[in-house]
């Protein structure tokens, strides 16, 4: 099984996060890189299976130099190898020119099982993996809370608001999965220092038949026109218990559709 | 000339280890207050296990433990950032997988039954020098230890034993001969607590206690002798000076915890219109604080760093301990006074931190101790000054 996951680093959610103001475009060094947590999930459930079945898990990328952290990450948690797509003509791509890219370095790669976390915590587009899948032309299972490979198949748990549905592909296919998948591991200090000797092989627009000129901000079909900070948080609702407090707390929670 | 960075799989373990502890240990911490504040252990025997054995999965495990015996061996300068980590929370826990280094020097047998079931976490020890009138003067000690046929017969008391409570075996050192006394008379021996020797908790402020120990009668096989006999001065020496550098680490990691609170506290706290950061007297407590940690921080990793070069690193660890525990105290004086009445009370963390502190200018070489060491190193000209490096 040749599982490939997808990895992003995004900036830190604990820290301050801002858009530059020349290109509005995310501002890297203004906060600490991790990955995106969800993507823990992904290399965790590609590990897990890999354990069950055997193969080999390849770490992807799109990002700058720095992003080489968040793959090493990802190496230490036990991936075999990686592979980085790095240029400066991709800076400022949007989510149909990233998933275009990425679809041409899996192209490259090959797999028979992409997995990737459902969305992001920094742009949230939540659309790479239905991207991938029709570039790729491979069946998409989303949201998946489960996975189980069975032979030629992948089945999935799909998560809703109502519950699960049962959800099945045959592969190669891609899978994005939520947080409830499992539990992800942390990278052991002996798994810190293998993953230096595990091999990291760099990718530029070029190395993937791709097009320079379809990428990156300037190309964008979708721009980022403006933007604002988010509004400071209001002032919360105080209930004064006079004997009604639990029916104007319960109340309140209703109206915010909470219960 | 002088790199201050972390290799990039350093800065991943920190990150590693700092992400467990937040994730896996910080949440018990209320836990751990209300259990000590109604009178309970600080957290139950199998909360401490089932953590361990998360740490033990993840390869947090013999963080200093030679690769032979099943460790990582991560050396000092590691074991000093890993400790920098754990000391951000005040949770009682450490990661398993490891042994006293004088345990190392058994002979095969004595590692079957001692070392090995120590590193598994299978057997406890403790050991045992000071006694109550001996304790920086370690070469007075009075515990006799006669030899019967192919035993030894030991007889005294020890006192404020770490971990003696809970302890199965002791190393315990004992005047074999008494005419040499620290020259070549006194023994180390391998004592299980079955042989009869009795424990005695002993309450402290803090929240930890160690133990009173005492040997009547104890019948002990030559055998269970620790190295040779005459030796175990030197072993314990050797004991004494395997971390001292590593007493600093830990609260560094608590005094950089509490400052964050403190600046965090500082910020929402409003007296008379103005949160008290607006404060010139709040702000200084502040900048003196995070100066002083610093210098903690880098004498610590500087001692760490000698012992890492094979050098003599027994100055530059009393210069650390000593600063050490020294900026601890006087960073949680200052963060309990930016907290004023909250800082007080048993709800937060920081009065038992205030307590806990409080032993590291006492205990592994008081801070007089370690200003006799330092001055006589320069007194008689075993460290030069000028240098660097």
């Amino acid at each position: 099984m040749n599982i490939v996951v997808c990895v992003k680093q995004v900036p830190d959610t604990a820290s301050e996060r801002n858009l530059k103001t020349d290109d509005k475009t995310l501002d890297r060094e203004a906060a600490d890189g991790l990955m995106n947590e969800l993507d823990e999930y992904a290399v965790e459930e590609a590990l897990q299976i890999k354990e069950a079945q055997g193969g080999e898990v390849t770490v992807l990328t799109m990002g700058p130099d720095k992003a080489a952290e968040t793959i090493r990450k990802a190496l230490s948690m036990g991936a075999d190898k990686a592979v980085h797509l790095v240029d400066d003509a991709l800076h400022g791509s949007d989510a149909l020119q990233t998933s275009a890219a990425l679809a041409q370095a899996l192209r490259k790669i090959g797999f028979d099982l992409v997995i990737l976390g459902s969305e992001s915590t920094d742009a949230r587009t939540g659309v790479l993996a239905a991207m991938l899948a029709e570039r790729l032309g491979v069946p998409q299972l989303s949201l998946a809370g489960k996975v189980e490979i069975d032979g030629g198949n992948v089945r999935v748990e799909r998560q809703t608001d109502y519950g699960h549905d049962k959800v099945e592909g045959s592969l190669p296919a891609v899978v994005s999965v939520v947080e409830k998948i499992n539990e992800p591991r942390y990278p052991s200090f002996k798994g810190i220092m293998a993953a230096k000797k595990k091999p990291v092989e760099k990718l530029a627009v070029g190395d993937i038949e791709l097009d320079a000129a379809a990428v990156g901000l300037g190309n964008a079909p979708t721009q980022v026109v403006e933007f604002a900070a988010a509004p400071p948080r209001a002032a919360g609702t105080i209930v004064t218990d006079e004997g009604e407090g639990g029916a104007q707390a319960a109340d309140f929670l209703a109206s915010k559709k909470f219960v | 000339m002088v790199d201050f960075s972390l290799s990039d799989e350093e800065r991943q373990m920190r990150d590693t280890i700092r992400a467990f502890i937040t994730k896996e240990v910080m949440p018990l911490e209320q836990e751990v207050l209300r259990n000590e504040r109604e009178g309970r252990s600080s957290l139950p025997a199998d909360v401490t296990r089932e953590l361990r054995e998360k740490a033990k999965k993840a390869g947090f495990w013999g963080i200093n433990t030679p690769e032979e015996y099943g460790g990582i061996n991560l050396g000092p300068i590691m074991a000093v950032i890993v400790a920098m980590e754990t000391g951000r929370t005040y949770v009682p826990f450490g990661f398993g997988g490891t042994a006293d280094n004088i345990l190392y020097a058994g002979n095969e047998e004595q590692k079957k039954r001692y070392l090995l079931p120590t590193i598994e976490g299978e057997r406890r020890s403790c050991f045992a020098i000071t006694e109550p009138g001996a304790g920086s003067d370690a070469r007075n000690i009075r515990t006799r230890a006669v030899r019967d046929g192919s035993d030894w017969v030991i007889n005294g008391e020890k006192t404020f034993i770490t971990g003696g409570n809970d302890a199965d075996f002791v190393m315990v050192f004992a005047v074999t001969d008494p005419e040499k006394g620290a020259n070549g008379g006194v023994t180390c021996f391998l004592v299980d607590r079955d042989m009869g020797w009795k424990s005695e908790p002993i309450h402290t402020m803090g929240e930890w206690g160690p133990a009173a120990l005492v040997f009547q009668d104890v019948r002990v096989p030559h055998e269970n002798i620790l190295g040779e006999e005459g030796k175990g001065f030197e072993l314990a020496m050797q004991w004494i000076g395997q971390g001292r550098y590593m007493i600093p680490a830990r609260a560094i990691g608590a005094a950089e915890r509490m400052l964050g609170m403190a600046v965090e506290y500082a910020k929402v706290r409003k007296t008379f219109g103005n949160p008290i950061a607006d404060y010139q007297a709040i702000q200084w407590m502040i900048a003196d604080s995070h100066v002083e940690i610093e210098s903690a921080k880098w004498l610590t990793l500087y001692a760490a760093w000698q012992v890492q070069q094979g050098r003599d690193a027994r100055h530059a660890s009393s210069v650390a301990k000593l600063n050490g525990a020294v900026m601890a105290n006087q960073v949680v004086d200052r963060v309990l006074q930016i907290h004023g009445g909250m800082g007080y009370t048993k709800e937060l963390p920081i009065e038992r931190w205030y307590r806990e502190l409080r032993l590291l200018r006492i205990y592994e070489g008081t801070d007089e101790i370690q200003r006799r060491t330092i001055a006589r190193n320069l007194i008689k000209g075993h460290v030069k000054l000028g240098e660097i490096g």
